[in-house]
């Protein structure tokens, strides 16, 4: 069967590279005694496909992978795979799959970032609005095309801010993976750029991810 | 602490994951209700030292079957290094984030001699003064063991005491006796520990020089403290603490699997192999114990791979048993094993054989020299038809591609040697091309040889780095098509000698040298030999006198009061046999060669799956 697992990440682990939070994963379905498929070759592996990657330094509320694995009940999956994960990395929900169901990088295309930070919304209102007003957000890309420019105003679709008493959290609501990604390090220096201050900000989170359909956000778990 | 780090430092350096702990299987121990609070030290980075299985030993030793308390800290690499001091942090412990200078006990870990000015610099990263004579009462006591720690002159004045030998017994004994003696001054409370069998403490001896530089006496101060210090061993490996749930790394280290040590020590009896020595003698584990052992750190790591380790695996009793048991039991689920390395024969191949049923590896072979002959005065006792017919079988079973180990610089060493390499080189392909219809891939390694001391060649003049780059050229210049070649940078093996065999007058020099900037000294980016000469020369030393003159057996040495067991006679005995290429057989076959280990330390070869066919070869 094919199953689809959602996983949170708690700020202790935000250092994590893909490929160690892959490690983790692995080694606990092998700890968990799951019944994982193997690729086939002299170097087999587990059959198990990262659908998001959390970027070094930020943590993850909604994260997700998909596994090929012999029959298995969901809740005994859970269960088992939450007693031997490190505290603060957490199987949330799963689902299994059909066969035919696209790869999470073909339909996730829309992630939620947040920023605490330690300023008053109405502050922070204003900076947002201004930000939101722009026609085009010209920056040079950062990721495999160098030396090309890309404009962020199309992904951004939407900029707010919360009140949390303390202090406030901007929430910003971005196109991710094709056509258009907006990384998180562009998120960040975005604002930075309009006036909210590094020292500021005091943390910052993935808070989901969805795909898209016009106005409609729809969560990868329950879309196949 | 933690959040300056999360916040301010660790978004700005390369690799965080090295600096936050918080691995599986990691274990925090409640501090007050510890009694001595130790930092274990490694003197390189968190991907280098997590991989060290004596580390994780004492590790899980010290936290689960003592009432003392145990933190891991690494060698900030220089981008952190360089963020610590600009925020004026502390270098601190994974686990609980304390400052190193609230510990009771900083262990260094001596692993290599060039890893000194890490040391140093993680003394100098945690506000510890270096010199121990500097050190005042509420500072930690600097401790160190390991195998450099067999010759621990050129670090005395850095370390408040040195632990020789195997640490699992001696170092419960010395926190104890820490603790015991918590009521004490410092200098007490290291005299105290001096009584222990194992324990080095350097302020206790006074050296004096002939004017010619060579060591005319080492003296206790007092009769606290022993003449001799004796090597600690563990009998029984059977009954030895190993941990069945190590920590499991969030990233990538080198050597990222599970580890099983089927044996300690080696029985070879080569003779430039300083761990051929000091860990005599041979002591195996059994298959049972080490099946439960692989059972228990699978399961507590999800690792998929189990590696054999220890001097020489293939000499293992029980290796072919264990290597069987475990491909069968969990080769379905995609667990491998691996073989760190092979000996050169056909048997070997058979195994290595097996274990490719699971997971390819590469096949690596250490002829260290070109010819018979040379190979006879080292006592590695291969000869060229073994060689040939493990490649042989190597080729045949389907192996593409593989890796010779060769020293330059041996002792006796002449032309001719080095066109040995060379034909042996050329033969190893011919064969691979016999049995491949693509090209074999055949990769020669050439390391610098550096005598070491506890070993028969302690006697002997190191090759010039001008030798070893002339020999360089040699074997460059007739290169065959299709075979690389590496060699070991040979200004790095020189500073390497002088640290192995020198004696307590470098420590001034390691100190300029670090005050100069020098860290990271064998990673190759950051070596900088000409500093180290400019440390030299400021301190009025000359380094060749440590490495280029040929010693006299009836000279005191440095390392002459560390008692390894092995007697000195036999040392030298063994020198004059390689000198006319005469062979030592090995002893679990010969019989007893009288070398000193065994009656004097009431200890026996212990060879738990008996003789038979591992060793038939």
């Amino acid at each position: 069967m094919r199953l689809r697992a959602e996983y949170a990440v708690g700020p202790d682990h935000r250092f994590l590279a893909n490929l160690d939070m892959m490690h983790v994963m692995e080694r606990a379905l092998r700890r968990a005694d799951v019944p994982y498929r193997l690729s086939e070759g002299f170097n087999p592996h587990i059959r198990i496909s990262m659908g998001t990657v959390l970027p070094v330094g930020i943590w993850g509320k909604q994260e997700f992978f998909d596994l090929e694995l012999a029959a298995m009940d969901l809740d005994t999956f859970m269960k088992r795979m939450n007693r031997v994960l490190p505290p603060g990395i957490e199987v949330k929900a799963c689902r299994s799959l059909g066969t035919g169901a696209p790869a999470l990088m073909n339909s996730i295309n829309a992630a939620e970032y947040a920023f605490r930070v330690g300023r008053s919304p109405a502050e922070v209102e204003p900076l947002l609005a201004e930000i939101m007003r722009l026609e085009e957000i010209i920056v040079p890309s950062r990721g495999k095309k160098k030396d090309v420019n890309k404009d962020l105003r199309p992904g951004l679709f939407a900029l707010k801010v919360e009140d949390q008493g303390d202090g406030a959290v901007i929430r910003a609501l971005v196109s991710v993976n094709e056509p258009l990604n907006i990384r998180f390090d562009e998120m960040l220096d975005l604002l930075t750029g309009f006036g909210i201050s590094r020292d500021t900000i005091l943390d910052f989170w993935r808070e989901g991810h969805f795909i898209k359909r016009g106005e409609r956000l729809l969560s990868p778990l329950l879309t196949p | 602490m933690k959040d300056k780090l999360f916040r301010d430092i660790l978004p700005r350096v390369t690799k965080p994951i090295r600096y936050v702990g918080a691995e599986l299987n990691a274990i925090r121990k409640n501090w007050s209700q510890s009694q001595v609070k130790m930092a274990l030290a490694f003197p390189d980075v968190y991907e280098i030292g997590m991989a060290h299985i004596g580390s994780k030993i004492l590790y899980g030793l010290v936290n689960e079957e003592s009432p003392h308390l145990v933190e891991r800290v690494f060698t900030p690499w220089p981008d952190m290094e360089q963020v610590m001091r600009e925020e004026g942090v502390q270098l601190y412990s994974l686990e609980s984030f304390t400052p190193l200078e609230r510990f009771d006990v900083i262990g260094f870990s001596l692993q290599y001699e060039l890893s000194i000015t890490n040391v140093l610099n993680m003394l100098d990263l945690a506000g510890i003064p270096l010199l121990a004579s500097h050190r005042r009462e509420g500072h930690p006591l600097i401790i160190g063991g390991g195998p450099v720690a067999f010759n621990p002159e050129p670090f005395a004045d850095f370390f408040d005491a040195l632990l020789i030998g195997e640490g699992e017994e001696l170092l419960l004994e010395f926190l104890s006796c820490l603790h015991d003696n918590r009521e004490r001054g410092r200098q007490e409370r290291l005299t105290r520990t001096a009584a222990l069998e194992g324990v080095y403490v350097p302020s206790g001896y006074r050296v004096d020089y002939k004017p010619d530089g060579r060591l005319a006496d080492m003296k206790p101060v007092s009769t606290a403290y022993p003449a001799m210090v004796r090597k600690r061993l563990v009998a029984d490996l059977d009954t030895a603490y190993y941990p069945a749930q190590p920590i499991v790394p969030y990233m990538e280290i080198v050597h990222d699997r599970a580890v099983l040590e089927v044996m300690r020590g080696c029985q070879r009896a080569c003779r430039f192999c300083h761990a051929g020595t000091v860990y005599r003698p041979v002591r195996e584990r059994s298959v049972a114990v080490l099946k439960e052992q692989a059972d228990a750190q699978l399961k507590s790591t999800g690792y998929d791979e189990i590696s054999l380790a220890s001097l020489s695996t293939l000499d293992y009793s029980g290796v072919s048993e264990l290597v069987r048991d475990l491909v069968r039991t969990y080769g379905e689920r995609g667990i491998g094993v691996s073989l760190p390395s092979l000996r050169v024969d056909a048997f070997s191949i058979e195994l290595a054989n097996e274990v490719r049923k699971v997971r390819k590896t590469t096949l690596t072979l250490a002829p260290e020299a070109g010819t018979q002959r040379l190979r006879d005065v080292i006592n590695k006792n291969v000869t060229d038809e073994d060689l040939f017919k493990a490649v042989e079988a190597a080729f045949s079973s389907g192996w593409n591609s593989v890796k010779l180990y060769f020293m330059l610089g041996l002792p006796t060493e002449t032309e001719a040697d080095l066109d040995g390499v060379l034909a042996l080189l050329a033969r190893v392909k011919a064969i691979g091309q016999q049995h491949s219809r693509r090209l074999v891939e055949i990769r020669a390694s050439l390391a610098c040889f550096v005598p070491k001391a506890h070993t028969p060649f302690q006697w002997s003049p190191q090759n010039t780095i001008s030798q070893l780059e002339e020999k360089r050229r040699y074997l460059t210049r007739r290169k065959i098509k299709n075979i690389k070649l590496s060699f070991h940078n040979s200004r790095t093996s020189m500073l390497e000698g002088v640290m192995a065999r020198g004696d307590r007058r470098l420590n001034q020099v390691i100190l300029r040298a670090w005050q100069k900037g020098c860290k990271f000294d064998g990673w190759t980016e950051h070596f900088n030999y000409d500093r180290w000469m400019e440390a030299f020369r400021e301190c009025d030393m000359d380094p060749e006198f440590y490495v280029y003159r040929q010693r006299d057996y009836d000279e005191l040495l440095p390392w002459d009061f560390i008692d390894t067991g092995v007697y000195k006679a036999y040392l030298s005995q063994e020198d004059q046999l390689a000198d006319a290429a005469l062979t030592t057989a090995d002893c679990r076959q010969a019989g007893c060669l009288d070398c000193g280990i065994c009656p004097d330390f009431g200890v026996s070869l212990d060879v738990k799956e008996g003789k038979a066919d591992a060793t038939a070869g």
